[in-house]
């Protein structure tokens, strides 16, 4: 088996971990003999990732910065197997979802998981989240830094924090190393951006007050740029001015964003700046022995440029056109030369966005140790993906996919739908997600058309808790529940793209389930009609505006 | 079918402490996963005393709540909201299994 | 309600009680003087006195019993142990018994604070350089 090229725990990360599955199993045991309240207890349960949902509880497994080793998930498929029905959900922050998991065997499953270096630890609560990342990274032409590095060295700080265990409300932070930000850094609680000054050196952006849900909001530049050992100084100084001055009176109004929306932006950096100003001359300035020891990890696989026209690839081009269009849509380029990243679609026609079998997973975990150098990523858009996979390779990749079901070419297109669990699975929900989603990618099934389309993005919530992103769907779905009865809310112009960032704006009146189909079906064909050349979907919607769109669904008023 | 439609029909629900799953108050004050079996209360002086009962056989279950349903003529007994109707019978499509060896 | 503590002060002990909404960088020469300062958690899922516990030992110096009351159970030990607290005013059932746990239920921890244990982090430079030595 392949050496892995990201962080591997020591017997410090080790003992942690399992101490923590021992007070869990300990927690468990006094709910059980109703020692603890079920008041007292969730909010115990949540930081370990335990969620009651509709027909069971759910257990949400951190994939920290989305990188899993082959053995990863190989145990993940066993855990899935062992503990749940044999299947899991990859969702929007990279963390794989159980669906069917008891308490009682919790504990056992958490400890199982402890044997490959992981855990569900702060992926719910008002806890520090797993910290996510671009699923590219590493591998990326476009890298400045992995920010990986930098996800492990927050990952550790964050980890049973004692001051931050107890926040107004969550608390989610992703970083990208790219000027092509793949991690969505403007809509998380703090965006972190590595970029490189005039003088050369590289150092983050950070990005605080962003984020979905309720009330969506793009984040504020606090600090233009932030010398990267003082990373845990000034987050540890933003926590806590979150912690003391973060809203505690209102649920919905407790992420940090109200505050810095409340607050305002300048008086914001004024505070963080202050405690910033204590801490970065405390411990928690990094070493540069302790980053290199982290970053050393993340060292590259030793990848030898190799041939980038393969006579094989050639040959398959010609002969299978949905080979063709797959080279186009989920092979991106790779930083050596002769090899690709390759996405593995998790969204097959008809199949819910994001599951995977214990069989499919464990197919995975088999192309990535022949093709892949051993490792596999999750990306936000609930697909996996082979960081490392060399040109001559992709024919065989491509046939392994095909028989997994995962080869469908369709990464970025129309039926390549973000969703949520929604009403099937989840306690908030107001709507299902997964059916609607389901009969969207049914319908536009056709790989032709979904290439003729271009570059759509769809994205589904069926609350208004935002877990499917619909704010930043080119075109958002947002399931609402009116006396009883599913709509859907119909919202364009939705980005996450960097430099362009946008909240889609409502469409208009809210439809039925069976018209949401009919409702797309119109969207794109008013876009392929008024399109200029080049453009996709969302920059046509930019120039021309709503209306023409607004009149095709709803009809002239 | 004639439905009883009112709303004022309930029966007492709540989820499995060990396991999560669905279950159902019946007239011996039992928690099943079977709907068929649940405790029906007629209007709401019934309801409230049925909230009770499940508050007080709490102890193996996480929060037991009401859920409003209907009765159709042969006295089966279906749940009003949509989420109630998936609490009862599942999911609404079909999830992936993994030992169908659907992919393999 | 029991006081939690080797050897609890006297009553009669400078005592300041404080608001989780207290800014204790303000406190000025209300601090001179006082042995006891009593923190309240309303409830145990609001966690503003763990930041002003840390500012108090951290930031001020504080040295005295530092006590944590209102909603205090033990699943918070190994958090208000990591923050200075020293003294706990629980009805909680088996409290003194897992205080006496709680500082070695984790043995590893990752994030300076004033409670002077070594991270994972400055643990693994010592060995490192041990090794090279």
């Amino acid at each position: 088996m392949p050496d892995t090229h990201f962080y591997r725990y020591d017997d410090y990360d080790r003992a942690l971990v399992r101490e923590r599955v021992e007070q869990f199993r300990d927690q468990v045991r006094r709910r059980i003999a109703g020692e603890l309240t079920e008041e007292q207890f969730k909010p115990l349960r949540l930081t370990n990732g335990l969620y009651l949902q509709l027909h069971a509880y759910m257990l949400r497994i951190a994939i920290p910065y989305g990188t899993l080793s082959s053995r990863q998930l190989r145990k993940l498929a066993e855990i899935a197997r062992k503990y749940d029905r044999g299947y899991g959900h990859f969702t929007t922050r990279q963390n794989l979802q159980l669906n069917w998991i008891k308490l009682e065997d919790a504990p056992d499953a958490l400890a199982m998981l402890a044997e490959v270096d992981m855990h569900a630890m702060q992926t719910s609560g008002n806890v520090i989240r797993n910290v996510t990342a671009d699923h590219f990274a590493g591998a990326a032409v476009d890298e400045i830094e992995d920010p990986r590095i930098w996800c492990e060295i927050v990952r550790q700080w964050s980890t049973l924090h004692p001051e931050f265990s107890f926040l107004p409300r969550k608390f989610k932070i992703a970083i990208t190393g790219s000027p092509n930000d793949r991690a969505a850094v403007r809509v998380h609680d703090i965006g972190l951006r590595l970029w490189r000054n005039e003088q050369g050196e590289v150092g983050f952006e950070v990005i605080v007050g962003g984020g979905l849900g309720r009330t969506p909001m793009i984040g504020k530049t606090l600090r233009a740029f932030l010398p990267k050992d003082e990373l845990l100084a000034y987050l540890e100084a933003t926590l806590r001015v979150y912690n003391r001055y973060g809203r505690r009176d209102n649920l919905y109004k407790a992420r940090i964003k109200i505050l810095v929306h409340e607050i305002g932006a300048e008086k914001m950096r004024e505070e963080v700046e202050a405690e910033y100003a204590a801490t970065r001359h405390s411990a928690l300035k990094l070493a540069p022995e302790a980053i290199d020891a982290i970053a050393r990890q993340f060292a590259p696989p030793p990848l030898r440029p190799k041939r980038t026209r393969v006579p094989e690839v050639e040959a398959l081009k010609l002969e299978n056109r949905a080979f063709a269009l797959w080279l186009k849509s989920n092979v991106a380029p790779h930083r050596v030369v002769g090899h690709a990243i390759v996405t593995a679609s998790l969204k097959p026609a008809g199949a819910p966005p994001g599951d995977a079998s214990a069989v499919q997973m464990e197919g995975v975990a088999d192309i990535a140790e022949a093709y892949s150098q051993g490792e596999v990523r999750v990306s936000h858009e609930q697909n996996l993906v082979f960081p490392h996979v060399a040109i001559e390779a992709l024919p065989a990749v491509y046939r392994a996919l095909e028989r997994l079901g995962f080869a469908e070419a369709n990464v970025g297109k129309i039926t390549d739908i973000i969703a949520c669990p929604g009403l099937d699975y989840c306690a908030l929900a107001n709507a299902r997600s997964i059916p609607v989603a389901q009969s969207i990618s049914t319908h536009f099934a056709s790989l032709a058309r979904q290439h003729d389309i271009g570059d759509l993005k769809i994205k589904i919530s069926g609350c208004i808790n935002a877990c499917g992103h619909h704010h930043v769907g080119h075109i958002g779905i947002l399931g609402v529940d009116k006396n009883g009865l599913e709509l859907y809310q119909i919202s364009l112009g939705g980005d996450v793209d960097f430099g362009n960032t946008a909240l889609g704006a409502i469409l208009g009146p809210a439809i039925e389930a069976d018209k949401v189909v009919e409702a797309v079906d119109a969207l794109v064909a008013t876009y392929l009609d008024a399109r200029a050349e080049g453009e996709r979907f969302v920059d046509t919607y930019r120039r021309i505006g709503a209306q023409p769109f607004k009149e095709r669904v709803y009809g002239n008023p | 079918m004639a439905k009883n439609l009112s709303g004022d029909l309930q029966v007492a629900s709540a989820n499995r402490l060990v396991d999560g799953l669905v279950v159902y108050l019946d007239d011996a004050g039992r928690w099943t996963p079977r709907l068929d079996r649940a405790a029906l209360a007629r209007d709401r002086s019934e309801s409230a005393i049925l909230l009770e009962r499940a508050r007080a056989e709490a102890f193996t279950v996480v929060d037991p709540f009401l859920v409003a349903v209907t009765e159709s003529d042969d006295g089966t007994i279906e749940p009003l909201s949509l989420r109630e109707k998936i609490r009862a019978a599942g999911l609404t499509f079909d999830a992936i299994a993994s030992e169908a060896i659907r992919y393999a | 309600m029991e006081i939690l503590k080797e050897e609890p002060l006297p009553p009669e002990v400078p005592t300041l009680v404080l608001p989780n909404t207290e800014d204790v960088m303000k406190l000025g020469d209300r601090l001179d003087g006082v042995r006891l300062i009593i923190l309240d958690f309303p409830k145990f899922t609001d966690g503003r006195a763990y930041t002003q516990a840390r500012l108090l030992r951290e930031r001020l110096g504080y040295s005295g019993e530092l006590r944590a009351s209102g909603a205090v159970f033990i699943d918070q030990l190994p958090f208000l142990l990591r923050c200075g607290f020293d003294s706990f005013a629980s009805a909680e059932r088996g409290f003194g018994e897992a205080l006496a746990k709680a500082r070695t239920l984790f043995s590893v921890v990752y994030q300076p604070t004033g409670d002077g244990r070594a991270t994972a982090n400055e643990l693994r430079l010592a060995r490192r350089s041990a090794v090279a030595a």
